[in-house]
């Protein structure tokens, strides 16, 4: 934890010094850190058998990601200063992850809601499409409630993750045990897999409708994995892949957006200032970095159109070079692995589902946009989590994240009692 | 469930060391080439973030291009100014984001962008930090009154196209090199695609770039290869204005006959009858060519900061005729140079027979003033021996003396010397090498006005005036 913060305040440090900037960031950096430090205090007190480093995780990546976006954003030309901003939206994922702590320790009351949740899930999906909605770049994915602005598919997704979770370890068996057969490939009877079927494709098809493309593909993969995980059945996964690969080709075909997409990720020097753009400065601005990087504040990322956001990891890699970079990522991984662990350390099905489809999610969502940045995927526009800006995204992966520490604390404390209970005899 | 959830954390680890893998890819496999790609413009946006050096003058004062800064938002980008304009703008040249770079500017890139390896512990520092690295400092030989005295008299000849360079015979330092017409560095960003297609070729540096006949000048090569090969300069020719060869036959400019004259009188009066008999009877084509290669024809002077054009002989010595020798030998043949050349050439007599090497940058400093390189004076090549030295300095000291070249003449002063009149399709070339003072010589100077008529009429007071104005300075 301390070594989170410390590196942030570094990072802080160096970007002081290097743009001579007079400065406002020591006061948000201390204020950043009070918020970050007291919230890992009460976590600790309220859970003491959580997991000891997703916070820290959470804290460094929050941190880099301030430290960019200060850099990328504060007195810039034509850019807003959204560093403030973001620390706000950090400070409100704090007050969710600390409400999330706080009362709902016993998060198997969730499930009870679970069909009420995917109904929620799906109304704030299709809320885009009421009045309040509005488009950004092409896609409808905004909802304006008075002055607050939010994207409800980052909430969305965490109320679906919830119910299938719920759904699943319910209904797990008799998914698994099926006999019918249709080509060769098991078919679970339509009673029971029917709700899921139905949730995931309202929930695909309105995104499919609101161009989110990012979100789709995450909003797809991620039940798959859980019904993988919960019947170990690969057919489900081949299945799986067969729709996608139908789904896309259709997509591709029916969307020129999704064309654009894919060819301006083949080939993008086709068009180097209009399509090819984005990503091809993106790959610019990594090369730039090298091996060790420009140094914070030197690098040139100002010319990635949305580097704050989606590009921001391209940023991170052009100005601290491979070895940042990859850094970067060994914290992510870091994360998922605590993630994963904690799944398979939860005490029933239920909670593993959600851990797991919960760490799934967070891992996917890393991999599909550094992989779309990087040109190794078509780029799809989803936020990195925790470093990139957009509060919708810091508030929904906060709340990820206290449903992954309550999920760690049940776990945790039935090892205790294990122990004490072996100790005892 | 375990084993599944266990399982697809290996496929999420894989996917994860797969992205480490496209980010070594870019960062290190496709990093040359994408920063040298045509749509990249990161490389130009970082190099006007960063100061260029300094180009400076010979007194160490002048400033001839610098960097001032501008600030936009956050970002402070560097315009490069040069104070001084049009006179130096051959030698120093122009950078731009658009439009390239040219002169001492690219000559010595490296290290007016600070590029170059670092040099102190300061430069590694910041290299490794990868923080900014202001330029280090060129300081170059050039005397910026000589330069400026040597630009106007070009600029306001009867053409107005030409080219001066001045040297130190004693040690290789240029200490003018003009060029006319000449073009404002300060607007190139505005004015290269007017410049580039302006039929007087501003951008082009006449004394380097350009190659002319040499006229009469390149008789001080036939006479340098006539004395080593044994010729007396009191030598008597019998000139009835022509020399008869087998199919061509040379005749007198303006067809004068001279009679009997001394091998000086015939250099004095520029005879070319008498070299093109001197050049094919007493030193043949490998001699011609022997000596001019001496002198440092066809040469393009590598180590030099600007690029330099070599001076030529038209074919090999081998094939050539009886005629082009005869017309090589008086400077009216396929031969060509420039001022550069030439004034090489001039000091290399002057300096008794020893051609130093050809410099234009004397000093590179870092921003704070530490030298960093300053190249000592070395002799390049010796073509001549002292003595044979002396006396072509001596026959053409007689040029100014007896040729009725009273413009070149410097009260007190021994002035040597020899005019040009290179003959073209429209009004001759004039052009005029010279030394001074003659016993001691200090300045070497070579003139060329294209077309501007005879040798003394353009050339000879333009190169007169950038001497006094040397001697004078030194206090002579």
């Amino acid at each position: 934890m301390i070594i989170a913060l410390l590196i942030t305040s570094l990072g802080f440090a160096t970007l002081i010094f290097a743009q001579e900037v007079t400065s406002p960031p020591l006061v948000y950096g201390a204020y950043y850190a009070g918020t970050l430090f007291v919230l890992y205090l009460g976590v600790r007190l309220l859970l003491p058998h959580s997991d000891v480093l997703l916070l820290p995780i959470v804290t460094l990546l929050t941190g880099i990601g301030l430290v960019m976006i200060f850099r990328l954003t504060y007195d810039v030309e034509d850019a807003e200063n959204l560093a403030t901003t973001q620390a706000i939206w950090i400070l409100v994922g704090s007050g969710a992850m600390f409400f999330i702590v706080v009362f709902f320790r016993n998060y198997h009351r969730l499930f009870d809601y679970k069909y009420l949740l995917a109904l929620g899930a799906v109304a704030l999906i299709a809320s885009t499409f009421t009045p309040f909605g509005y488009e950004v770049n092409g896609a409808r994915l905004w909802v304006a409630l008075g002055p607050v602005n939010f994207q409800p598919s980052e909430f969305a997704r965490i109320a679906l993750v919830i119910f299938f979770a719920g759904y699943l370890a319910e209904k797990r068996d008799v998914l698994t045990a099926t006999s019918r057969t249709f080509l060769g490939i098991q078919i679970p009877a339509l009673k029971y897999f029917g709700p899921v079927a139905l949730v995931w494709a309202a929930s695909l098809g309105l995104l499919v409708f609101e161009k989110d493309l990012g979100s789709s593909l995450l909003f797809f993969a991620v039940p798959l994995l859980m019904l993988y995980a919960a019947t170990g059945r690969i057919a489900y996964v081949l299945l799986g892949t067969v729709l996608f690969s139908a789904g896309s080709l259709v997509t591709y075909l029916l969307f020129g957006h999704v064309q654009l997409r894919v060819q301006s990720w083949l080939d993008p020097w086709e068009d180097p200032d209009g399509a090819g753009f984005q990503i091809l400065q993106s790959i610019f601005n990594i090369a730039d970095g090298g091996l060790t990087g420009t140094g914070l504040g030197a690098g040139f990322s100002q010319t990635i159109p949305e580097v704050e956001t989606d590009f921001i990891f391209s940023a991170i890699a052009s100005e601290l070079g491979l070895l940042g970079a990859t850094a970067v990522l060994l914290a992510f991984l870091a994360f998922v692995y605590r993630g994963v662990k904690i799944s398979l350390l939860a005490e029933d099905e239920s909670s593993k589902l959600l851990a797991f489809g919960l760490t799934a999610m967070f891992a996917l969502q890393t991999l599909i946009i550094v992989g779309g940045v990087t040109k190794a995927i078509p780029l799809t526009g989803i936020t990195l989590p925790f470093v990139s800006y957009g509060g919708s995204s810091v508030v929904g992966n906060f709340i990820l994240t206290a449903l992954l520490l309550v999920i760690s604390e049940r776990a945790g404390r039935r090892e205790v009692e294990e122990t004490l209970y072996e100790g005892g005899a | 469930m375990n084993a599944h959830v266990r399982r697809t954390f290996y496929v999420f680890v894989a996917g994860f060391v797969t992205l480490v893998g496209m980010l070594a890819y870019w960062q290190v496999y496709a990093r040359e080439s994408l920063a040298n790609n045509p749509q990249n413009g990161l490389q130009t946006q970082r190099s006007i973030q960063t100061p260029r050096g300094l180009i400076l003058a010979g007194d160490d004062e002048t400033v001839l291009a610098k960097s001032v800064g501008r600030k936009t938002g956050s970002d402070t980008v560097y315009d490069r100014v040069y104070p001084q304009g049009e006179a130096f703008s051959n030698v120093v040249g122009y950078w731009s984001t658009k439009y390239g770079a040219a002169g001492i500017e690219i000559g010595q890139n490296s290290d007016l962008s600070g590029t170059a390896e670092p040099a102190t512990l300061d430069g590694l520092i910041n290299q490794m930090s990868g923080g900014p690295q202001p330029g280090n400092n060129v300081v170059l030989t050039l005397d910026p009154e000589l330069q400026r005295v040597a630009y106007e008299g070009l600029a306001s000849s009867v053409t107005g196209r030409g080219a001066v360079v001045a040297v130190d015979p004693n040690n290789g330092e240029i200490l003018a090199m003009a060029s006319s017409p000449s073009y404002d560095p300060n607007t190139v960003d505005e004015t290269f695609p007017e410049l580039s297609s302006d039929p007087d070729a501003p951008l082009i540096d006449r004394a380097t770039q350009s190659l002319y006949p040499p006229g009469s000048t390149f008789k001080v090569v036939t006479t340098a290869a006539a004395l080593e090969a044994g010729l007396s300069p009191s030598q008597i020719f019998n000139d009835d204005g022509t020399y008869e060869l087998p199919g061509y036959t040379v005749v007198n400019y303006k067809g004068k006959k001279y009679g009997r004259v001394t091998f000086t009188q015939a250099l004095v009066f520029s005879i070319n009858a008498i070299f093109a008999k001197i050049g094919v009877e007493e030193v043949g084509a490998q001699g011609l060519a022997r000596m001019a290669y001496d002198f440092g024809f066809g040469d393009s002077y590598e180590g030099f900061s600007l690029p330099v054009t070599p001076s030529n002989l038209g074919p090999p010595p081998s094939e050539w005729t009886p005629g082009t020798l005869a017309q090589n030998s008086f400077g009216q043949g396929p031969a060509s140079s420039n001022a550069f050349e030439m004034a090489l050439v001039t000091a290399a007599i002057a300096n008794d027979g020893e051609m130093m090497e050809p410099r234009i940058v004397r000093e590179i400093r870092s921003p704070d003033g530490i030298i960093l390189d300053r190249p000592s004076p070395s002799v390049r090549h010796e073509p001549l021996d002292a003595s044979t030295a002396r006396e072509l300095n001596g026959m053409m000291q007689r040029v100014v003396t007896e040729g009725g070249l009273t413009t070149a003449e410097i009260p007190g002063i021994k002035v040597a010397g020899k005019t040009g009149t290179a003959e073209t399709a429209e009004a001759p070339h004039s052009w005029w090498i010279t030394f001074a003072p003659a016993d001691d010589p200090q300045i070497a100077v070579c003139a060329m006005v294209e077309n501007g008529g005879e040798g003394d009429d353009a050339a000879l007071p333009i190169a007169d005036q950038v001497m006094e104005a040397y001697l004078k300075g030194r206090g002579r």
